[in-house]
């Protein structure tokens, strides 16, 4: 199915545009049978009318299909914003990671401890302002406005800045610039973004065997990239099944390094039985000669099969999801293919299926495998042994894309009949990768679309802006050397870029985009090679589709065949509704000037355009499903990012916690400390913790689960005290004293499991339930 | 051929090797360990290689984690780190952004493993590129000079202090091991082995304890092929 990862209708979100090209499915061979470039510009044109009616606002289609689509437009909208704030806070995060690892270690100065509440404090949402004055918001929306529509300016900024600048470069770029992640204009922007910079990086890499292998700006814009919603949902709708269900299985071990089987082989032996000939065993022997042991064969054999059996079913999932692979990924792997034709004229097939690989595999799918929790595939850390599989699976798929050499690890050699197995198929899947249509016929057309709606506009916040443009200036000398360009410009009318805000004076702007150097849309027609006959045609088209989809679908008039004539004579003489008498009236006109051009012939009923009004109608009806089912997946992706956020969020409100604690803690020492009060004891029953899933393992049999209870108490802050309970029995079973510090460390060394004795913990689960039951006003 | 080892247990160090992409990790490591060059294209997930070699008449035993330079697999270093005694940091003398990159890779490890003195040994690689050469011997040098960690210009293709990188991050494990530098989370885990990831238990170091710290005795040096 690839529903949602075909590139999303032409017209911009802002309009209610019904029109959805048929042919932009991303399977679309790119070479020959695909529509002439002739026709492409008929469908932008019609793309154009359709909006460009649309936005004149005083039409508004409302059927059902509109319905439907404007749900779906507001939750990718919202998508779009949701996952700009996990980006941002998910660096904040990783910021205080590291802090608060030195804080516990005793190794932070007051001053960097109040360095570090200050960032906590800020980390809050932005709030909304405006420049102060309409001149600044001008040159601004105007700058914005070149760089969002010419892409290669960002693409040359890209390679002059360095790798330490290009992180907050590329957050504006793709979550902001082109942060729009499901609206084609934008996508398309930054796809030819990418080209260019992909294009420099081909030109300066002597040899092909280092392409593509440093960290880079492309290979930064990559990760970058594939954090967007579309590359997420994918990951998610093709692995996360697969992971979860393999992660959930702790105890099979899939290790088949020969010398670390033996090494176990012998552990397990002598500890149950010391005098058992395997636990006299030699130890140090070589890889080689562990391998040579039978017993040690007899291990890994049903293992090598086991792997082979997952492999291939993660394989499968990947290969049956070619349609619902994001049209961007793809179109990367097929810049790939053509770039290194072009560079290396001799290289084969196998040269190019290496280099996709060397993106599609290595950055986007193994990533996700090997690391699933820092892709929101699963929840919890792998144990060791499922994480070793996983680590298994993507050497594995790894291999297929690459030669494996097996003289890192020689005993990968018996992997070998997987890759016999499924090379070619994996090369022929990495081919058809490479299979969808560019876009840039119509990206042109859709600036030209873009320009006709006066709403475009971005959320964006003054230190982007500031940023954006102190880069800009720091690389003027390359980027402008033309006086006379529109960059050059602006930026001389802009002056010298203003500092970064404090963060609490940081504020979102909405800023409207335009250009100086406005394009008249009368010229299109000239520019574009189309005949008046075509632009006619076109716009007929679209207002009998909007008059059929206004009209009740049970009225006489728009039963079948359709009589154009009657239709556009109808909505001429609807009562009460001067738009659709113009549409009307204008309808009617267009049809017989058509006429009159010997486009249609009303002696035929005007078939040639009432079977394009038809096909168009269907199309859309079809579409509404195509818009339904979109919609429920997009929810789920919504949903999984919104729980990133909350996780996020509860992240940083425990480090908030932690840090007024220790900093209360050393101000106690000087002054008295204020109100010491305990908190709690608060009431919790095993089932309450056991649904919340604080509970993550209990040994208490079923029957007494029920009289179990536990109390949380804060006597402290920063300290807690956790008892269990048995129902009519005064003294606890159990009690146990708790640190913050500790449980922030072990949630740092991903231990998950707090042994209660007749119960098992979830570290994390615990850190959150404190968080919620002990927030003091100040922390805790 | 069966090896045999007297009374004294083989000591065991657990070296990482870290750089990003590229630079040749696999190609120093699979040089080290198997004398082999590999030429295909074929970049690293996780490898791991166990060998054993003799450092100034003692042997050791060394498991060797070869790591995935692409950025994109960053989420699995900290594991890597902390199961870590010895770090090779690796980058091209082709390429000075590789270079800028350990910096970053040197603060983890001293974060994660709580101890500047840790021992490291910084390589550049590809040191038989010469016309390619983009980063400075002296400003490498300098640079190591700052962490405290001994330089090597290496060539993994020509077997150039292939050895000598590794044997000297061995030594560096064997002094602080003889001088008692270990503590008991990376100390020295005789005979059996463990999975990377596993001996978290052991990991911990309370809030309240310090390391001791020592300067390393001015062994600094460039080494010149």
């Amino acid at each position: 199915m690839s529903v949602m990862l075909q590139t999303p209708s032409r017209a911009s979100t802002g309009s209610t545009t019904s029109f959805h090209p048929l042919s932009r499915q991303n399977t679309m061979s790119s070479y020959e049978g695909s529509r002439s470039t002739r026709q492409s510009k008929r469908y932008s044109m019609s793309a154009l009318y359709m909006s460009m009616s649309a936005n004149d606002s005083d039409l508004i289609i409302e059927d059902e299909l509109a319905r439907a689509q404007k749900v779906l437009r507001d939750l990718k909208t919202k998508i779009s914003s949701q996952s700009k704030k996990n980006f941002v806070l998910e660096k904040d995060v990783r910021y205080l990671d590291s802090r608060i690892a030195l804080l516990i270690q005793n190794r932070m100065a007051l001053e960097e401890q109040n360095e570090v509440a200050s960032h906590l404090e800020d980390a809050t949402d932005i709030q909304e302002g405006a420049f102060p004055n309409d001149d600044k918001t001008q040159k601004y929306g105007n700058l914005l406005f070149l760089l969002q529509s010419e892409p290669r300016h960002i693409a040359h900024l890209c390679r002059l800045v360095t790798m330490a600048e290009i992180d907050s470069l590329l957050q504006t770029v793709m979550f902001t610039i082109y942060g729009n992640q499901y609206e084609s204009r934008e996508e398309h922007l930054l796809l030819t973004m990418f080209q260019s910079v992909l294009t420099y990086q081909f030109d300066n890499t002597p040899e092909y065997s280092s392409l593509l292998r440093a960290n880079t700006p492309v290979s930064r814009m990559m990760t970058t990239y594939t954090r967007r919603g579309p590359g997420q949902s994918f990951l998610k709708s093709v692995l996360a099944d697969r992971i979860n269900s393999l992660i959930e299985l702790k105890d099979l071990d899939l290790e088949i390094n020969p010398l670390k089987v033996y090494e176990r082989m012998i552990e397990e032996a002598e500890a149950k039985d010391p005098e058992s000939p395997e636990a006299m065993l030699p130890k140090g022997i070589t890889q080689e000669e562990a391998a040579e042991n039978p017993k040690v064969q007899e291990i890994i054999n049903p293992r090598l099969t086991m792997l082979t059996e997952i492999a291939n079913g993660f394989l499968e999932t990947i290969i049956d999801g070619l349609e619902e692979t994001p049209y961007g990924i793809r179109w990367i792997c097929k810049q790939i293919r053509s770039l290194t034709k072009r560079k290396y004229p001799d290289a084969n097939d196998q040269i190019i299926c290496t280099l996709i690989g060397s993106f599609f595999f290595l950055r986007f799918i193994n990533p996700a495998i090997v690391t699933p929790k820092s892709y929101m595939l699963i929840d919890g850390t792998p144990a060791d042994k499922p994480r070793k599989t996983l680590t298994y699976v993507a050497k594995m798929l790894q291999n297929l894309a690459n030669k494996p050499s097996y003289a890192k690890e020689p005993y990968m050699a018996k992997l070998q009949p997987f890759i016999h197995a499924n090379k070619d198929k994996v090369n022929r899947f990495m081919l058809e990768l490479c299979e969808v249509q560019d876009f840039y016929e119509t990206l042109e057309m859709d600036n030209y679309v873009a320009l006709s709606k006066k709403d475009l506009q971005l959320d964006i916040t003054l230190n982007e802006i500031y940023a954006m443009h102190g880069l800009l200036e720091k690389h003027a000398g390359e980027l402008y050397k033309d006086e006379n360009s529109h960059l050059a410009i602006i930026m001389s009318e802009l002056g010298t870029a203003p500092p970064q805000v404090p963060r609490k004076e940081n504020r979102v702007i909405n800023l409207p985009l335009f250009s100086r150097w406005e394009t008249a849309i009368d010229d299109l027609t000239a520019a574009l090679d189309i005949t008046q006959e075509e632009v006619f045609f076109m716009e007929a088209k679209s207002i009998f589709v909007q008059i059929l989809r206004t009209i009740p679908a049970n009225s006489s008039v728009a039963r079948r065949p359709l009589r154009l004539e009657r239709i556009a004579d109808a909505a001429a003489t609807s009562k009460n509704d001067a738009v659709m008498v113009r549409k009307g009236i204008r309808a009617m006109e267009l049809l017989s000037q058509l006429q009159e051009l010997k486009v249609v012939d009303k002696s035929d009923q005007f078939s040639l355009l009432r079977d394009e009004v038809e096909q168009e109608l269907q199309h859309l009806g079809s579409l509404k499903e195509v818009v339904m089912s979109e919609t429920i997946k997009l929810e789920e992706v919504y949903k999984t990012i919104r729980d990133h956020n909350a996780y996020l969020v509860s992240q940083l409100d425990t480090y908030k916690s932690y840090l007024h604690n220790v900093r209360s803690q050393s101000e106690g020492k000087t002054r008295k400390q204020q109100k010491q009060q305990v908190l709690g004891p608060y009431k919790f029953t095993h089932q309450q913790l056991e649904k919340e899933g604080v509970i993550q393992k209990s040994n208490v049999p079923d029957n007494r689960r029920a009289n179990i209870y536990f109390n949380f108490t804060s006597p402290l802050p920063g300290t807690f005290v956790i008892s269990l309970h048995y129902k009519g029995r005064n003294r606890g079973l159990l009690e146990l004293d708790l640190k913050l510090d500790d449980l922030l460390e072990m949630q740092k060394d991903n231990q998950d499991e707090l042994d209660l004795e007749y119960v098992q913990f979830n570290v994390p689960k615990v850190l959150a339930l404190l968080n919620k039951r002990f927030a003091r006003k100040k922390g805790w | 051929m069966m090896r045999t080892y007297g009374f004294q247990p083989c000591r065991e160090f657990h070296i990482v090797v870290l750089g990003t992409g590229g630079v040749g990790k696999s190609c120093l490591t699979a040089q080290f360990v198997h004398n082999e060059w590999i030429e295909s294209y074929d970049p690293t997930i996780e490898d791991s290689y166990r060998t054993q070699v003799a450092v100034d008449g003692r042997q050791v035993i060394l498991e060797i984690l070869d790591t995935a330079g692409t950025e994109q697999f960053v989420a699995m270093r900290d594991l890597y780190m902390k199961a870590g005694q010895g770090f090779l940091l690796v980058f091209s003398i082709t390429s000075q952004a590789s270079l800028d990159e350990l910096a970053t890779l040197r603060e983890e490890i001293i974060r994660i493993k709580d101890d500047e003195n840790i021992p490291i040994v910084m390589v550049g690689n590809k040191a038989d590129l010469l016309d390619q050469r983009a980063v400075d011997r002296a400003k490498a040098f300098t640079i190591s000079q700052q962490w405290n960690a001994p330089y090597y210009e290496a060539s993994a293709r020509t077997r150039t202090n292939v050895d000598e990188v590794f044997i000297d991050l061995c030594r560096q494990m064997l002094r602080r091991d003889d001088s008692g530098q270990l503590d008991d989370d990376d100390g020295a885990r005789n005979g059996s082995g463990y999975g990377y990831g596993q001996g978290k238990q052991e990991d911990g170091h309370g809030p309240m304890k310090k390391k001791r710290r020592r300067k390393r005795k001015g062994d600094h040096k460039c080494i010149i092929m």
